[in-house]
């Protein structure tokens, strides 16, 4: 269980993975590997089985069969908020910034096992700046706009100084122009060293952002490539106007 | 805290003169009003208590009392069996360690087992009443631990605090209380502003959510309940020297709910509105049933009534915050600009 | 031996009949709403006040229970309208308000009417079996439950109203979308919630003393009730009231009250830990049950 690097520059693998609920099969035979450093999206029609496999990384389902491998370690067994000790960090579809706490508060819970006391303020005031919420620490988080609680929710998964971050789609509720700045972000922040996944169904979105996709459907991978690739491929096509 | 918040602000200030206020009491008046603030002070620590497992962990838990009523009874019986000078000290943390580890195990049970919100509160009453309803038919003989008959509602016996032989009363027994509840407060205002106290406040917000950040939710839930466990126990054993008695009304329906009532009209997110308007309220309810004893529950049942509608956040809270926001001029709802109004699209992606 | 069987069954059918009848009008308002009153003991006090009062004028009997009923349901639409509606959403501060209602009520009633009422005893008498004699009422009572449920049910299943409470109960959005009056269709159930306190409390104040706080003599027995039968009233409540019924009478006879008691609130406490969702939820996941056809290939 030690967390040293295997040599290959993998950070995670899904081998072999199924998901069982009740009768419905949400995932079957799934094998997904991400190498450190990638930008990697996940594409699909709804009820492919994206946010399953989010689900399943995170700990909070774990999986009917099959491994999970995070950084060398064999994570299927361990609870969620090991895993986030580990180096895992997500935002979700739904929000999950604490509406009643204020801005500062918010950053504060989220790092507060990743950032020594010392250096606290100093990280959050960074982080802020870095997802454009600087000066409003002292602000409510249910008084910031729809955009800024997006933001604030992605400065928070930042906060755990992440090795693989799971973005569940980032945009949703977002304008064009927020959108591309969202995008702006998430590209720095790969620059930076960080690996990351993104569920997203805005393809302008995935073509600014992606250099490798994954396409789900039916909960298996349909397809894996360069987003040009993708594009290319007649049965994405057919499978997002519903002929499979 | 947040970064720069200063120490001055409404809630501090109330604290400070309530604690100049109860160590100048003494001095100002007769022997029964010292016992009796003595024993307001061991009541209120039922609702640091509850503003423990309730303000900060968002935990409703009825079962309080039941806490309370482990406390005083072990405490009764530890005292009753084994003599010597240490004897009625070494039962107060029996009592307080009894109370911690009923507690400890009754939230392993719930909270490992997935059991939350609405239903904590109806699994505590039911032990509650369990522990009430087992303790009121131990009137036979036959229920005793050593020395200790429990007596059922005949009542135990329970020997005070000493030292030694000397039993303690007056003004040394009221500064004994007076420090165990503010050293209480203390801790508890100490572990508020820890990492730990954080976590609670964001597992109170959203349970799952906080877990993506590394918080151990479910162990965390089992700490904050033991450890207010352990406070209603020490609050038993508290009273239950003071009046050298205690029975299973202690542990009855009624018993259950009071300070839930005292801490909703107070204030349960804030330790210091709960500790001091628990013994504000207590004050109340003795002159009102001495003066008007049926209208004293209405009154309290309608205070209640009205905070949850109209002052959820409590009155004393509620106080502090227009306090705060005229005089001290602070208000978390300010944006930077001051207008109390939403800013869109003000922020910029560097 | 036919005596300890006849024994047995009528403990069994009293326990059950006496939870049943507790239960269900706490369990309706919970099933539709979420909400727990905790001012239903008091509301079954009312209803027991307003019968006894009304009988001790010469009102017969039944009518007297059927006001008490009605009387109850007005009184709950007032306290949905004023306090309830405001607290949706915030299920705990709910519990707190409509406790502090109850406590109003009983302190109300104490200071209106004294510490106690002259009650009206029940009628019909005993018949004796074996060695032992039993109530006429008891085994009434029995039977009213049972009619109960039954009347319940059609109004559910086969009225317009019963079709919009099931569908509000289902999913109140959709529900307003389809021009059900969600606010009106929550006040008419708590009225209906009450109305059914107020007639449990009617039936039983012929066999208890009239005094403010004889609603704590049934709210224990109720909650547990409720939630060991889960939100489904017309099921999980009778199926929750026949389990807690057979343990009540097993242990009570065995044991004694206490005991009885004592065996109800365990069992409680182990089903909340196992089964969140009460007997309900256990039939919920048994009707949704796997099939072939739902697995996706």
């Amino acid at each position: 269980m030690s967390a040293s690097a295997p040599g290959d520059g993998t950070l995670l693998s899904l081998n072999d993975v199924s998901k069982q609920f009740g009768g419905l099969r949400a995932v079957s035979d799934l094998h997904l590997t991400v190498r450190r450093g990638e930008l990697r999206c996940l594409i699909g029609p709804n009820g492919a089985g994206k946010s399953t496999v989010f689900k399943l990384i995170m700990g909070f389902e774990h999986p009917t069969t099959g491994t999970i491998t995070f950084d060398g370690a064999d994570i299927r067994r361990w609870p969620t908020w090991r895993r986030a000790r580990q180096g895992l960090s997500i935002k979700m579809q739904i929000p999950g910034i604490y509406p009643e706490l204020t801005v500062h508060d918010n950053m504060r819970v989220a790092a507060q096992y990743h950032v020594d006391r010392g250096q606290m303020e100093e990280s959050i005031e960074r982080l802020l700046a870095r997802v454009g919420l600087a000066g409003m620490s002292a602000d409510l988080a249910k008084n910031l706009s729809h955009g800024q609680q997006q933001w604030l929710e992605i400065g928070m998964a930042l906060s755990v100084n992440p090795k693989l971050l799971l973005l569940d789609e980032p945009t949703a509720g977002m304008g064009p122009g927020e959108t591309e700045a969202t995008a702006r972000l998430i590209e720095s922040l790969n620059a930076d060293g960080v690996t990351i996944m993104v569920i997203e169904h805005d393809m302008t979105f995935v073509r600014l952002i992606a250099r490798t996709v994954t396409v789900m459907n039916l909960g298996r991978i349909f397809a894996e490539g360069t987003i040009a690739e993708i594009e290319a491929h007649q049965g994405v096509t057919d499978i997002y106007l519903g002929r499979v | 805290m947040r970064r720069g918040a200063s120490l001055l602000k409404a809630e501090n200030v109330a604290f400070v003169i309530f604690l100049a206020y109860l160590v100048v009491y003494p001095s100002t008046t007769d022997e029964f009003s010292i016992g009796n603030t003595a024993y307001f002070m061991a009541i209120s620590l039922m609702a640091l208590s509850l503003a423990l497992i309730w303000g900060k962990a968002g935990i409703l838990s009825f079962g309080q009392t039941a806490f309370f009523g482990v406390g005083g009874y072990l405490y009764g019986i530890y005292t009753l069996n084994v003599i010597g000078s240490d004897a009625t000290w070494i039962g107060i943390l029996v009592g307080v360690l009894a109370g911690g580890l009923v507690a400890a195990v009754l939230g392993y049970f719930m909270f490992f087992g997935g059991v939350n919100d609405v239903f904590v509160g109806l699994t505590t009453l039911a032990l509650t009443l369990v522990l009430q309803t087992f303790m009121a038919q131990t009137a036979g003989p036959e229920w005793s631990v050593g020395e200790a008959r429990l007596n059922g509602y005949n009542g135990m016996y329970v020997p005070q605090i000493s030292f030694g032989d000397m039993a303690l009363y007056g003004k040394p027994l009221y500064f004994l209380y007076f420090a165990i509840m503010i050293g209480v407060y203390v801790l508890l205002r100490w572990l508020a502003g820890s990492r730990w106290g954080y976590g609670l406040l964001a597992l109170q917000e959203n349970r799952p959510r906080t877990e993506t950040f590394g918080y151990n939710v479910r162990l965390m839930q089992v700490q904050v309940f033991a450890l207010a466990g352990g406070i209603a126990a020490l609050s038993g054993v508290l009273y239950a020297s003071w009046g050298s008695y205690i029975d299973p009304s202690s542990m009855g329906l009624t018993a259950a709910i009071t300070p839930v009532i005292y801490v909703a009209i107070g204030g349960r997110r804030s330790l210091t509105a709960a500790m001091i308007s628990s013994m504000i309220l207590l004050q109340l309810s003795q002159s009102l049933a001495s003066s008007a004893p049926e209208y004293a529950l209405v009154i309290f049942g309608l205070l209640a009534l009205l905070a949850v509608l109209f002052v959820p956040e409590g009155f004393m809270v509620a106080l502090f915050n227009v306090i705060d926001r005229w005089l001290f001029r602070r208000s978390v709802r300010d944006t930077s600009q001051g207008s109390g109004e939403v800013v869109p699209g003000r922020g910029e992606l560097a | 031996m036919l005596n300890v069987v006849f024994n047995a069954l009528y403990q069994f059918q009293v326990s059950f009949s006496f939870l049943l009848l507790s239960a269900i009008g706490l369990a309706v308002i919970f099933g539709m709403m979420g909400v727990i009153n905790l001012a239903h003991g008091e509301f079954m006090m009312l209803g027991a006040y307003i019968t006894t009062i009304a009988a001790t004028q010469g009102v017969p009997l039944v009518l007297a229970i059927v006001i008490a009923a009605l009387g109850v349901a007005a009184f709950g639409a007032i306290v949905e309208i004023l306090v309830v509606r405001r607290l949706y959403g915030r299920l705990l501060d709910s519990v707190a308000a409509t406790w502090a209602v109850g406590l109003i009520l009983s302190q109300g009633m104490l200071i209106l009417t004294g510490p106690s009422m002259q009650g009206v005893s029940s009628p019909f008498g005993s018949f004796t079996v074996g060695q032992t004699s039993y109530s006429w009422y008891r085994v009434l009572l029995g039977v009213i439950s049972l009619v109960l449920l039954a009347l319940l049910y059609l109004l559910f299943m086969n009225t317009k109203f019963g079709l919009r409470a099931r569908a509000t109960i289902q999913d109140p959005a959709i529900a307003r979308a389809l021009g059900v009056d969600t606010p009106r269709m929550y006040t008419m159930t708590f009225a209906l919630g009450s109305a059914l306190a107020g007639l449990a409390g009617g039936l039983f104040a012929l066999t208890a003393t009239i005094v403010p706080f004889f609603g704590t003599n049934y709210i224990v027995e109720a909650f547990v009730t409720v939630i060991v039968g889960g939100a489904n009233a017309l099921l999980g409540t009778p199926i929750a009231a026949a389990l807690l019924g057979a343990i009540n009478a097993a242990l009570g006879t065995k044991y004694g009250l206490y005991i009885g008691r004592v065996g109800l609130l365990l069992t409680t406490i182990i089903i909340i830990r196992v089964l969140p969702d009460g007997i309900s939820g256990l039939l919920e996941r048994w009707r949704m049950r796997p099939s072939g056809a739902r697995s996706r290939k």
